[in-house]
């Protein structure tokens, strides 16, 4: 391996060349799972959305009593690894009477560990919305309830939006950890289709192209509007 | 369930324990793997010429763009091919590493561009070079910029460990596997699982800010 | 053998995105010698200490400093080394004490020991009035004329032959600004070279012992500062000076 040859030797071209005739053909294959794979990441970042702006909103405008609990709780979902998360719903629950195909309970595995992060976000997000805003739009006559919606919501979505697309892609590849639990997600795919052709070389390839396809113009979005956003002030410590 | 809980951390501890140390070590290879990584991508996109900045970049969208768990299985599985066998934790620490490297390197590049660039003229008036400039005013600052960012890393690379349980390293999770298919208590299992992992990150967290308030140094609000 | 002058600039051209900010400016700087420049906002005085401190690369003409085309040179940090500058913000080393910013150049440019950098550092913090309990204090906890003071320090403590000042009050306030402004009398008065851009015209007419007067990258006027402060033949200076002299409240006549 260590030769200075730039070369690669023939055989091992000869072998990749066999290897990918061999994989061609179960592309359509793998391809048809993606739609599982997004089902799956839809799914699970919704939910998590939803839940994660629940608990950041309870934080910030209710109690000291509830902001403690619930950031504990959001400590507690972040500990989790996925996997477990959603081994724990797959067998616990049916425990509790409720038994979900592998589909669902890796949605809901994934957007239990997810809340936490997006419950970071949406926190963060909020409370950059600086005070003085809010003096501001109080001082202008706006009830607590209008000065919410007019100005510190469409603020704190504009700031959460780079963290909040950049979590879509981690959940989306995040989504490959469901084939624990055998969900026929496009890795799980892959993977049958490499144990079938016993190579896993392409097959690995091929899908992490894929997943780059999705992720990388999506991180580019994202780091697109957070210079928009910090050109804008609006990272700013929010005093 | 709290008998069972009982029952199989005594009978299984020292089981867990050794899938517990297996998790560390998984872990502070990886991160370290990723920080030395990390810190030279970092310098190469910020500092150095077209070519490696270029090179740089691609590794690290290529390593964040896709999932760590499709690296881990190209690195167990599909190296095996073009004739580079690992065991399982060898494995599970180049593919943490090397997706935690292409991580931290945002971290640290985010960091390194933060830096006012009035301090980095003002060193250069004193007749710096880049060299030291980089050495002594640059990383020292962006380090600190970036602790809170690292320390996440660190704990999140702690969870994600977790996914060495696929290739069959045994770390807590395949442990902890084998405890339940052997017992039957899956459930009992995993809740102590997710107890221990859960311990261990807000541990770890409460360290992460420990170093953090002693590191800080005063006008840095981070 | 030493020369009368440290530094001579010769029909020095700066263009930032194509448009001309440095017009050919020509002048030179005797040893000991205070010059002032004064102009308006964007005229490129900024940008003119910078090219001569190699900041930014003039890219026309030449700037020789204690004998030496400096433009030549490839070690451009060695030439650096001999020129200190003060900047508006201060822009100190946020990471460092008051002492280690005073010490990081004599440790890393001059390859001092660092007992004996520590031993000039302090010798310096002391020059400028920077008392033993604000040593190691970091920049943040420091007001901004102290933070000043240690840049002057920090630029003093290298031995520089000559330096370069850039607004070093405009960022302070009132009170602050007096500070700083007799700690670069005394400089003045100890016969240490100095370009000092500032809109401070009172300190201009006691030490200066040249004001230049910079408009649009020219040098509209140049001379004692009786002349260029007071009495200013050029209209554009003139409109400018009467309005210093209303800010400062100096005479109004
Ligand atoms: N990095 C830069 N990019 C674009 N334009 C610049 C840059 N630096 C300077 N300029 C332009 O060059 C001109 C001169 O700038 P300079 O900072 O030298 O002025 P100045 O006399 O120091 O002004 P001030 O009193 O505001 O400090 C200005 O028109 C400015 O817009
Ligand atoms: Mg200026």
């Amino acid at each position: 391996m260590a030769s200075n040859t730039p070369e690669i030797p023939w055989w091992l071209s000869k072998v990749l060349e066999v290897m990918w005739q061999n994989f061609v053909q179960y592309v359509p294959i793998i391809l048809s799972a993606l739609s599982n794979t997004l089902i799956l990441a839809f799914f699970s970042f919704g939910l998590a959305t939803v839940l994660g702006i629940v608990m950041a909103f309870a934080e910030v405008f209710t109690s000291k009593t509830i902001l403690i609990i619930v950031s504990w709780v959001a400590r507690v979902l972040r500990g989790v690894p996925l996997i477990l998360s959603i081994f724990l719903v797959f067998y616990g629950l049916p425990k509790l009477g409720l038994t979900l195909p592998p589909l669902y309970a890796a949605i809901l595995g994934i957007a239990i560990v997810d809340a936490g992060y997006q419950e970071q976000i949406f926190r963060g997000a909020i409370k950059a919305v600086s005070n003085r805003q809010l003096e501001a739009a109080y001082s202008l006559g706006l009830t607590r309830a209008s000065a919410f919606l007019y100005v510190v919501l469409p603020q704190a979505f504009r700031i959460a939006l780079p963290s909040w697309i950049n979590d879509f892609t981690i959940v989306l590849k995040d989504t490959s950890i469901a084939y624990a639990i055998g969900v026929v997600e496009m890795f799980t795919q892959a993977i049958h289709v490499a144990q079938v052709i016993m190579d896993y070389m392409w097959p690995l390839v091929f899908v992490a192209l894929i997943y780059l396809a999705i992720c990388y113009p999506l991180s580019m979005l994202s780091n697109y509007l957070h210079g928009k956003l910090k050109m804008m002030g609006m990272l700013g410590s929010g005093v | 369930m709290i008998s069972e809980l009982l029952y199989v951390s005594l009978k299984y501890g020292l089981l867990l324990l050794e899938g517990l140390r297996t998790t560390f070590i998984i872990t502070i290879a990886s991160y370290a793997i990723g920080f030395a990584g990390g810190l030279c991508i970092a310098i190469a996109r910020v500092f150095f010429h077209k070519i490696l900045k270029v090179f740089a970049g691609v590794y690290v969208e290529l390593f964040r763009g896709t999932p760590m768990l499709v690296q881990l299985f190209f690195v167990y599985y599909a190296l095996p091919e073009i004739g580079i066998r690992v065991d399982p934790v060898t494995a599970s620490i180049i593919a943490i590493g090397l997706n935690s490297a292409a991580y931290q390197a945002e971290y640290i590049r985010s960091a390194l561009s933060s830096i006012p660039y009035s301090e980095i003229e003002a060193a250069y008036s004193l007749g710096l070079t880049k060299l030291n400039i980089l050495i002594y005013i640059m990383l020292p600052q962006a380090i600190r910029i970036a602790i809170p960012t690292l320390t996440n890393e660190a704990i999140y690379l702690f969870k994600y460990s977790s996914i060495a349980y696929f290739v069959t390293a045994s770390e807590l999770m395949y442990v902890g596997k084998l405890i339940a298919t052997r017992t039957f208590l899956y459930v009992e299992v995993y809740v102590l699982l997710a107890l221990l992992y859960i311990l261990f990150s807000i541990v770890l967290s409460e360290i992460a800010r420990y170093i953090e308030r002693k590191l800080q140094i005063p006008g840095y609000v981070t | 053998m030493l020369k009368e002058e440290l530094l001579i600039v010769e029909d020095l051209w700066k263009f930032i995105d194509g448009k001309p900010v440095l017009k050919g400016i020509t002048f030179d700087v005797s040893r000991g010698e205070t010059k002032v420049i004064l102009g308006p906002s964007g005229a490129g005085k900024s940008t003119l200490l910078r090219c001569i401190n190699l900041l930014v690369v003039p890219d026309r003409g030449r700037i020789i400093f204690d004998g030496e085309d400096v433009l030549k040179r490839r070690d451009i940090h060695n030439v650096r080394s001999k020129m200190g500058f003060v900047f508006q913000h201060f822009n100190l080393f946020s990471h460092m004490t008051a002492l280690e910013n005073v010490m990081l150049g004599l440790v890393k440019v001059k390859k001092m020991p660092k007992h004996e950098a520590e031993k000039k550092a302090k010798e310096a913090l002391m020059a400028v009035g920077i008392a033993e309990e604000l040593w190691n204090r970091y920049p943040a906890q420091l007001s901004g004329g102290q933070q000043q003071r240690v840049a002057i320090a920090r630029a003093l403590a290298m031995e520089p032959k000559l330096i370069l000042f850039d607004e070093p009050t405009s960022a302070l306030d009132p009170e602050l600004i007096w500070e700083v402004l007799n700690v670069m009398e005394r400089l003045a008065k100890a016969k240490m070279t100095m370009i000092v851009v500032t809109h401070e015209i009172g300190f201009a007419m006691r030490v200066a012992s040249e004001v230049m007067f910079l408009d649009d990258g020219m040098i509209l006027e140049r001379g004692p500062p009786e002349q260029v402060i007071l009495n200013p033949c050029n209209e554009r200076v003139k409109r400018f000076m009467d309005r210093m002299k209303y800010v400062y409240s100096l005479d109004t006549g």
